[in-house]
């Protein structure tokens, strides 16, 4: 009896060890899906006996069917589950106890200090880490080469929004049936939410404790929008028709985190050598030119059968050069952890972007981003602020002003948080 | 006697627990909701933030309006048609009925996904909708991205749908018409148009009233055309239903008490516009 007892304590401490075999299942979307699939062989190298699928749900059914699960009690929850950053709060602060705390599976201090503190805020909550830091998404201009070259127009003159106006204006005009860039005004924010960034304003402050959407920054945010919309250089697209108007050469511009170089890459293979990055223009002329859009996490469901297997899938993705690496290469994920960043890939020049170091380029900007706060609201806010946009353009209010203060009122209505001074 | 009462509650005790459990429970349960602030883990009793909300909010109000739209032009529409066809489906001179009134039953036994889905291939910009447009020289229209015409596609949609469905019942009250009532107007010299506006529709509103009511319910809980065929009520908020809006409420932004709040306006609205058809409907004396 004794020694079977010593055997059963041996198994439990020395768990991991033992527990590296088993089925696990994460959840994602697009070509964060793609680049999970694609650490999966490194992984299995070092642990062969543990099989991983990864189900491509779309980003909004992910979090759809997570918040499900979680207010199931877990049911019907995969092993691994991806968030973005800016809506995961909403997970902490509902469901606590829908997520393993990852510092009981092996995520040391020491880990976690290799990954920048402004993807760590939102997951480490009362001295539990929900999740690991995945991507972030440092914004770039991914533009078309040959249609600047067609209106001579240099993109490293383009310093501020005014330049990209004017620029976009001799762009449409020397590639008929060209839009200068694309936004998906009708069903997200995506423009005025990097803008409003790179100018130091979000939805909340930063504490999450008040409204500040009203603020002369986001107010200047949402006029650069309203600008390129009345001269005609933007056009409206969800994801999927931004793609076909990338493939159809229907757009000059896509402005949106790095890690939308992966999917230029891999939707627009044919056009390899035509397209090209440069850093996002600035309200003025020597203001913040850096934002940030997007960008990940990865979390374990409580309701786990196999929390070991999937930490340890986790930890190889997320915690080692080798995994971060493989996505950067193959699906352009912006690694978080800092160390990846100095492997020779990164410093390479890609063929794709006609020899252009575009991970230079995107990643410079990378120390000058200002922190943005989601805050459990995210989704509220944001569902407002399309509505609200939408009208804004189309002339319903007075001014960008008039239209931030309905926003301010309304999310405050939503969340009860008061509205900054 | 009182022995085969026991018997008879002692069979029906499952399904009566089961009724206990999952309706009356959470339809008390959720009116208790309404009245709480569920912004966090912890809930207070806060009826500002979703009854008062409710008075205040553009995204509500929004929502309401595009149901009421809907409601207003989509149901008198259908109830129209499914007269028509039912008249036409009743009419001697058709051959094969049978298959007729299956073909005209038949969306209905469709799946809503694939429904939807093909409604989607046949609005998308490219679609064959848009061809045949351009084929006869109009205009193509951006149906999924322009405010009115994402509408549209939902009213069409909604009609082709239902019907056929709303024609069947209508028919089956046709069919309870007697045939000598038409025979003693026929001989009168009556002409068959007269037939139909004053005996058909006068002794068929019983039947018209119930489609009615039963297509006012069904489009005050619209959600599956709106949430698949315009995704999730777009573009922006354009085609919002309120049953999107309290999924977008419930499960999006986890505000249950606001969400629980929307539900019962839904339910009142509901009952208050189907009395409204009732006593419209009523019998005068």
């Amino acid at each position: 009896m004794r020694i079977k007892l010593a055997c059963a304590a041996l198994v439990l401490f020395s768990g991991p060890a033992f527990a590296q075999s088993g089925e696990i299942t994460a959840w994602s979307w697009n070509i964060a899906a793609s680049s999970l699939k694609a650490t999966v062989a490194g992984f299995n190298k070092q642990f062969p006996d543990i099989k991983v699928t990864v189900e491509d749900l779309g980003n909004q059914q992910t979090f759809d069917k997570m918040l499900a699960g979680c207010a199931a009690g877990g049911v019907g929850l995969p092993d691994i589950i991806s968030v973005e950053n800016h809506e995961s709060e909403i997970f902490w602060s509902q469901f606590p106890d829908c997520f393993v705390d990852l510092k009981t599976l092996g995520y040391t201090d020491e880990i976690a200090a290799k990954f920048p503190d402004f993807k760590r805020t939102e997951l480490e909550v009362e001295g539990k880490a929900y999740a690991m830091p995945w991507d972030s998404g440092p914004v770039a201009m991914f533009f078309r080469r040959d249609f600047y070259e067609k209106a001579g127009i240099d993109p490293a003159s383009i310093k501020t929004w005014d330049d990209f106006i004017a620029a976009g204006k001799k762009i449409q005009e020397a590639n008929p049936g060209v839009s200068m860039t694309q936004a998906d005004i009708n069903g997200d924010t995506e423009f005025f939410r990097m803008i409003s960034n790179e100018q130091g304003c979000g939805y909340f402050a930063s504490d999450g404790q008040s409204i500040t959407v009203n603020q002369p920054a986001c107010v200047a945010a949402l006029e650069v929008v309203k600008k390129l919309k009345d001269n005609g250089l933007l056009i409206a697209g969800t994801w999927d028709e931004k793609i076909q108007a990338n493939t159809g050469g229907k757009v000059a511009t896509q402005m949106y985190g790095g890690w939308y170089e992966g999917t230029i890459r891999s939707t627009s293979p044919d056009l390899a050598g035509k397209w090209g990055v440069y850093m996002m223009p600035g309200v003025t002329a020597d203001g913040p030119r850096a934002a940030n859009l997007g960008g990940s996490s990865l979390a374990i469901s409580a309701s786990s059968k196999n929390k070991e297997a999937a930490w340890a899938y986790v930890n190889y993705t997320l915690g080692t050069n080798e995994g971060q690496v493989t996505m950067l290469k193959e699906f352009g994920l912006v690694p978080s952890l800092l160390g990846a960043l100095d492997d020779d890939y990164v410093k390479a020049e890609q063929p794709f972007w006609n020899g252009q170091k575009v991970w230079v380029d995107i990643l410079s900007t990378l120390p000058k981003i200002k922190p943005s706060r989601g805050t459990p609201f995210f989704q509220d806010a944001n569902a407002i602020m399309v509505a609200t946009q939408l009208k804004y353009l189309n002339g319903e209010y007075p001014d960008a002003k008039a239209a931030l203060d309905d926003v301010a009122n309304q999310v405050a209505g939503a969340t009860g948080l008061p509205v900054a001074e | 006697m009182r022995q085969r009462t026991q018997t008879a509650y002692a069979f029906l005790t499952p399904y009566l627990l089961i009724f206990l459990a999952f309706w009356i429970w959470p339809i008390i349960n959720s009116f208790w909701l309404s009245f709480l602030n569920t912004r966090s883990a912890n809930w207070t009793f806060n009826p500002r933030m979703t009854w008062g909300r409710l008075l205040v909010d553009p995204a509500f109000a929004n929502a309401l309006q595009n149901t009421l739209v809907i409601l207003v032009i989509q149901v008198p529409i259908m109830i129209a048609l499914a007269t028509v066809l039912a008249t036409l489906l009743n009419s001697p001179a058709l051959k094969v009925r049978g298959l007729f009134r299956f073909a005209f039953f038949a969306p209905v036994v469709v799946g809503e996904v694939a429904y939807a889905a093909m409604f989607r291939l046949l609005f998308n910009e490219f679609g064959i909708i848009n061809k045949m447009l351009a084929g006869i020289g109009l205009t193509t229209i951006p149906w999924l991205s322009d405010p009115n015409a994402a509408m549209a596609v939902i009213i069409i949609a909604l009609t082709w749908r239902w019907a056929g469905y709303n024609a069947i019942i209508i028919l089956a009250g046709l069919q309870s018409i007697p045939e000598d009532v038409y025979e003693a107007a026929t001989l009168d010299g009556v002409s068959k148009v007269r037939q139909f506006f004053f005996m058909t529709l006068p002794l068929l509103k019983p039947v018209i009233l119930l489609c009615v009511v039963l297509s006012v319910i069904g489009t005050m809980q619209l959600f599956s055309e709106p949430f698949l065929i315009t995704n999730r009520g777009g573009p922006g908020q354009a085609t919002e239903t309120l049953g999107l809006f309290l999924y977008r409420q419930g499960f999006n932004a986890f505000n249950f008490g606001y969400a629980s709040a929307v539900a019962y306006t839904i339910a009142a609205l509901a009952i208050a516009i189907s009395l409204l058809n009732l006593w419209l409907g009523r019998e005068r004396e």
